[in-house]
């Protein structure tokens, strides 16, 4: 990027031209078939052919070095395709997708998909072109472009979106989901998976409702649980770091078995079996209700639980010795084990986390919902591992963090309170996240070619 | 310690693979246990339901066998969701008139579950991502479009497989589908893809420079992974005989179990059929014997705190399996199971041995007398009525016992002579066969036992 304005050679530039007015066409003759109104269309036509002329010279621009005068070599439109049939594959492929999608939903082809459609395309363009310059934070600064697209694009779509309320509600569901992200992350730096915090989660949440129904006093009852909660950690950790490189399956084991367990012990003199009925204590249902109240600010107090432990976490995983070594020992064992930091304590003390964080998501979840279920945490086996690879937490160990994972869990939220305003049904959501994770993943996580690590 | 050890067993070929060691012994403690607790498992009807209910699971761990041999630590996560997109398209299908015939049913299950694992394959090639970011992605995209697809369970499977799903002989088409699944792996182990397959799976750099070509074998290990769910998302078909969007999916994390109990390792290179069918078989068994023993309400709980259990005590004794190797330098996994095959048919026999009918029929021989079968050697043997008649009474079964001898002595022979050093996998087919002609045998002449009792 040494210069702004790259120059870019003659056939590639028409090309781009070309392209340019094909889009512009097809978009205004899709804008006169449904009716839109003149102005609109020629506003759109306009804007699609600026931004993209624009973008198509910056883009290229990015990748044109020095001219090399090839004497005999294929022809120059020949050498352009080559060299940038990625960016166009792509791009043909979205507006292909877009094309469909007018095509088949009725009244999908209005002003305001169309801005969505132009602020998708300026994201991608920035990031690659901007990306570049964030070597080190490269997915924190996605994430971000991806969040800001997604809720700008949300709240002109949909009604009420980016209202206090729904914010709240997503704020809500996020810090839920990114307590139950901690664990996943710790852990990850370390180069391990810890599977067994769904498990940990629905038992916490029955769990803490069952001691609540044998009159344990709350706050006692929700010590208790949070207590087994890290001691199930600590079992996790030491087996893990005995088995390693069988983290997944080990700590699916023992989740198994947690959730079996704990299911036992409550419905033992129970009729109903795996349902344990009780009362809520009113300070739990406060802490993570919609309506909850924060020293007499309406807003749940999870959301400032969670604000504050990702601050503590990201500042201390930052700036503390502790927190260093966490990042040496992922990057490479040996080489940490040579400065005397103890591998062995790392994974008892980070999985142990892992088990107190879902324990409390599992008590917090509780306080929302009133009633114990042990299939609570069940969605968080695998949005837990998507919020930390989404945020670009490599799971390979030492790369990433929890500030990473906290916008991951944002980008994961917004998207899914997207696709519910859009009137998408869970299952389409889900079909949705799947596919979003890969182009995700695949602007910054690639790892290098195999012939690179020889 | 573990990395050098690994290697060393690596370079012996896969004769000796003391990680079979474990899933041989559950499998023939759980399986001597569940007969002792219920002999009706082993009846026809008993061994043809358990096939039926296993299969399923079998091929899934088989599909992700196939691809966690390839390094990278594939764990191929939606192999679960893929069974169930192949049922629930399948039932669509069939509902719609379409996919009558069993020839375009199976090729239509094998295509889709091999386009899955290539598109699958090229991702983690050419994009280079982690495969298990690429399955995490795989299992909440199918698992979405499944419920899109089918929103509840139901619909008919077609009709030729209606009675498949009976389970009420040991020979069904399930059975078949899975013997020719595991012969076909067999038959690919003696091929020299495969050994590159391995290479590639325990050290990728290694084959890279070796010259294997990695791309080609890592799409293959996919499409083979990719063929075993199609054929997985049959053999539930038939188990389930209508479709469900669900049940497919709980299949990732059995299956996962499975692959673990079956000592193959997740990191990649090593794992087999053998192993793999052995874990599954121990999951099922566990569940069967669990069943048995009536814990009401908590069944569910149990099983799975046995599950979680078992699963983190068999992968702890794997530590031990350096210090036994140190002590036992060749050790073959298939004596091991032949030598606890014959402890564990004593035991069967035992437990569905019919005592009291015994008793009541009239013998041949009576209570015996210590003076006279001392005395009897060393007299002139007259061969008298009752002789004869306990001697063509015992001619099948001698004459039975010198096949096997024979056929056992044969295949020793071919095995010390041949170049080859897979053909193990052959012998072990050659005595399934076997086990099976017995079992048929038994299923036989099991009509005036069951008539008796």
């Amino acid at each position: 990027m040494t210069d702004l304005a790259p120059q870019i050679s003659l056939p590639s530039r028409i090309l781009g031209l070309v392209i340019g007015l094909i889009l512009t066409a097809t978009g205004a003759g899709f804008g006169f078939a449904s009716g839109a109104s003149v102005q609109i269309v020629i506003l759109a036509a306009i804007a699609t052919l600026a931004l993209f002329v624009w973008g198509w010279r910056y883009v290229l621009g990015q990748f044109a070095g020095p001219a090399v005068a090839a004497a005999d070599g294929p022809s120059s439109v020949w050498q352009a395709w080559m060299r940038f049939r990625w960016p166009l594959l792509g791009l043909a492929l979205i507006l292909l997708a877009f094309l469909i999608l007018s095509l088949t939903v009725e009244g999908f082809f209005n002003i305001w998909n169309v801005i969505s459609l132009l602020i998708l395309l300026a994201i991608l363009v920035l990031t690659r072109t901007l990306g570049r310059q964030f070597q080190q934070n490269r997915s924190a600064f996605i994430g971000i472009m991806v969040l800001a697209g997604l809720f700008s694009v949300g709240s002109m779509n949909i009604e009420g979106f980016a209202s206090g309320n729904n914010i709240k509600s997503m704020l809500l569901f996020a810090s839920f989901l990114g307590l139950a992200s901690v664990g996943q992350t710790l852990v990850a730096l370390l180069g391990g998976l810890d599977l067994s915090i769904p498990f940990v989660i629905g038992g916490a949440n029955v769990g803490l409702l069952y001691l609540i129904s044998l009159e344990v006093p709350g706050w006692l009852a929700t010590i208790i649980v949070l207590l087994i909660g890290a001691l199930l950690g600590v079992v996790n950790g030491l087996l893990s770091y005995k088995l390693q490189a069988q983290a997944l399956i080990v700590t699916l084991g023992t989740g198994f078995a947690i959730s079996g367990g704990v299911q036992i012990i409550t419905s033992i003199g129970s009729a109903y079996s795996g349902n344990v009925f009780g009362t809520v204590p009113a300070w739990l249902s406060n802490l993570s209700a919609m309506n909850g109240t924060t020293f007499g600010i309406s807003f749940p107090p999870v959301i400032a639980i969670w604000a504050i432990i990702a601050l503590v976490l990201i500042v201390g995983m930052r700036v503390t010795l502790y927190g260093r070594f966490l990042y040496a020992l992922g990057v490479n064992r040996t080489s940490a084990s040579r400065v005397m930091i103890s591998e062995l304590s790392y994974w008892v003390v980070m999985y142990a986390l892992s088990g107190f964080f879902a324990a409390m998501t599992g008590c917090l979840l509780l306080g929302w919902s009133g009633g114990g279920f042990i299939g609570v945490g069940d969605q968080y086996l695998f949005l837990t591992l998507a919020a930390v690879v989404v945020g670009g937490t490599s799971l390979l160990g030492g790369a990433g963090g929890y500030g990473f994972t906290v916008i991951g869990v944002l980008v994961l939220q917004v998207l899914s309170s997207f696709l519910v305003g859009i009137g998408l049904d869970f299952e389409w959501q889900q079909f949705i996240f799947g596919l979003l994770i890969l182009p995700m993943v695949a602007l910054y996580a690639r790892s290098p070619h195999i012939r690179t690590q020889i | 310690m573990t990395v050098a050890s690994t290697q060393l067993h690596e370079a012996k070929g896969g004769r000796s693979n003391p990680y079979l060691l474990m899933p041989i012994t559950l499998f023939f403690a759980l399986l001597a246990l569940a007969v002792l607790r219920a002999p009706s498992l082993m009846t026809s009807a008993g061994i043809g339901s358990a096939i039926i209910v296993a299969t399923p699971l079998i091929l899934a761990t088989y599909a992700l066998m196939a691809s966690a041999i390839s390094g990278r630590g594939t764990v191929d996560l939606s192999v679960g969701p893929l069974i169930g997109f192949v049922n629930v398209t399948l039932i669509q299908f069939s509902s719609a008139g379409l996919l009558e015939s069993p020839l375009a049913v199976f090729l239509y299950a094998i295509f889709i579950g091999a386009l899955y694992q290539l598109i699958f394959a090229l991702i983690v090639i050419y994009v280079r991502l982690q495969p298990i970011i690429v399955s995490l992605s795989g299992y909440l995209a199918l698992t979405g479009i499944n419920l899109v697809i089918l929103p509840r369970p139901g619909g008919v499977a077609p009709a030729f497989m209606a009675e498949w799903g009976y389970g009420t002989s040991i020979f069904s088409p399930v059975l078949v589908m899975l013997v020719l699944a595991s012969a076909a792996w067999l038959l690919f182990t003696a091929t020299a893809f495969y050994t590159h397959l391995r290479l590639m799976g325990s050290d990728e750099r290694a084959a890279y420079t070796a010259g294997v070509p990695i791309t080609i074998v890592r799409i293959g290990a996919h499409l083979i992974s990719g063929a075993f769910a199609g054929l997985a998302a049959i053999a539930f078909t038939a188990l389930i005989s209508s479709g469900d969007p669900s049940q497919g999916t709980t299949y990732t994390l059995i299956a996962v179990t499975a692959l673990v109990l079956g000592g193959a390792s997740l990191a990649g290179g090593r794992g087999g059929v053998f192993g793999s069918a052995l874990g599954a078989l121990n999951l099922y068994l566990i569940t069967f014997v669990l069943a048995t023993f009536n814990f009401g309400a908590v069944q569910s709980f149990v099983t799975n705190l046995a599950y979680g259990s078992i699963l983190v005590i068999s992968l702890l004794l794997t530590l031990l399996i350096p210090v036994i190797q140190r002590y036992i330098r060749n050790f073959s996994p298939f004596l091991y199971f032949v030598a606890l095959a014959v402890v564990v048919l004593g035991v069967i026999l035992h437990g569905t041995f019919d005592y009291t009918a015994f008793e009541a029929a009239s013998l041949p021989v009576g209570p015996m007398d210590l003076q006279a079968s001392l005395i009897a050697p060393l007299e002139i043997a007259v061969s008298s009525p009752e002789t004869e008649a306990l001697r063509a009474q015992a001619a099948p079964l001698i004459s039975a016992a010198l096949l096997l001898v024979v056929i056992a002595v044969f295949l020793r022979v071919a095995f010390a002579q041949t170049d080859r050093r897979r053909i193990g996998p052959a012998v072990a087919v050659v005595l399934a066969a076997l086990v099976l002609g017995g079992a048929w045998g038994m299923t036989q002449s099991t009509p005036d036992t069951e008539v008796s009792q």
